[in-house]
């Protein structure tokens, strides 16, 4: 089992490319539809969405205990990727996101204070809770033009498709054009999704 | 005593930074040898963080081992700093893409932290005299002349009165 797992782990590396990262542009070769999939001459987004096996695959490849793999379980992981590819500075803000469920309802972004306590509770190590940390996204970035930058948020379960509003500031003091990305129809991912 | 920075037009990706002070980095490589950058100034260092999880890392590490072989290391230093993996998956993943570099170990993650790259991998260069000068954004084209062109005029930067 942990063989099997172990080769899932690999497998599923390069999809884990974009965890937390500043990336590389490949991605950019990718011309397939998906609602996923958002670019303009400004912006570039994407969403991955893992699924619970991809997760216990990924965190048990670099050794996490159950217990804290569990509480990773209890929640659903989007990975946006985002690209600032024409403002001299774009700034991610996640408190300026919004997740919406179909009745407009805003749903709360589990912030990092939550996973503190969370890992305090199962004793994690600190090695563990520094490479949780560097897979989140961050909560501020000025992103600079060409910059790139990717990492997972973690929402409340879903069972029904969600809407994600990214709101990016734009220019050095802010004062440029909003832009706004919008995806419908996101959902968490089961085992069997085919979505 | 401030530094001539030869290199106006930066490469893609590498930012200028403000030239405080780098954070305290003394760490361990995999053969338990010590690495205290404060005892290494005269010359620049290039200190770059990765981790095995991240595939811009995995792509990186080869070009980082190729430009080792290419630069002065007595003007150019290049460390590469694992954060926060045990010695086996390091191991298994550096013996592979670049068997030639022996990272240091920052096994608990809190020198990554203290450094705060913009995401991982991040490398940082820091001056002769221990200050942070640029930054290069994620994974970088180490091979193309660009980034060769300015890690040659780094090594050649001389300091001026």
């Amino acid at each position: 089992m942990n063989n099997m797992l172990k080769t899932i782990s690999h497998l599923s590396l390069t999809g884990f490319i974009s965890l937390t990262i500043l990336f590389s542009p490949l991605y950019a070769a990718e011309k397939k539809p998906d609602k996923y999939r958002f670019e303009d001459t400004e912006a570039f987004m994407r969403l991955v969405i893992r699924t619970p096996e991809q997760l216990i695959a990924f965190y048990e490849g670099r050794q996490f205990k159950r217990e804290a793999i569990n509480k990773i379980l209890h929640t659903c992981f989007i990975t946006p990727i985002v690209k600032n590819k024409k403002f001299d500075v774009m700034w991610l803000e996640l408190d300026n996101w919004e997740f919406r469920d179909p009745h407009n309802r805003s749903i709360k972004r589990i912030k990092r204070s939550y996973w503190k306590k969370q890992w305090q509770a199962v004793k994690l190590s600190q090695a563990h809770q520094s490479t949780f940390g560097w897979t989140l996204m961050p909560e501020v970035r000025d992103l600079r033009q060409d910059e790139g930058v990717g990492g997972s948020i973690a929402i409340p379960w879903q069972n029904i498709p969600f809407t994600l509003i990214a709101r990016f500031k734009t220019g050095a003091d802010k004062k440029g054009p909003e832009k706004i990305i919008r995806f419908h129809g996101v959902v968490c991912k089961k085992d069997n999704s085919t979505d | 005593m401030p530094l001539a920075f030869a290199t106006e037009k930066l490469p893609k990706g590498i930012m200028k930074l403000d030239g405080r002070n780098a954070p305290p980095l003394i760490l361990k490589n995999m053969d338990d040898e010590t690495f205290n950058l404060a005892k290494h100034r005269g010359h620049w260092v290039f200190v770059h963080f990765w981790a095995s999880w991240c595939g811009p890392c995995r792509r990186e590490m080869p070009l980082i081992q190729a430009i080792s072989t290419k630069v002065d290391h007595k003007k150019l230093e290049i460390v590469v700093i694992n954060t926060a993996e045990s010695e086996d998956n390091v191991f298994s993943f550096i013996s592979g893409v670049a068997p030639d570099l022996n990272p240091l170990m920052d096994t608990d993650g809190l020198v990554t932290e203290r450094w705060q790259p913009r995401g991982l991998p991040a490398s940082f260069f820091v001056d002769p005299k221990g200050k942070l000068q640029y930054l290069a954004l994620g994974g970088r084209h180490w091979d193309e002349p660009a980034y060769f062109k300015f890690l040659t005029q780094l090594q050649n930067t001389k300091l001026t009165p």
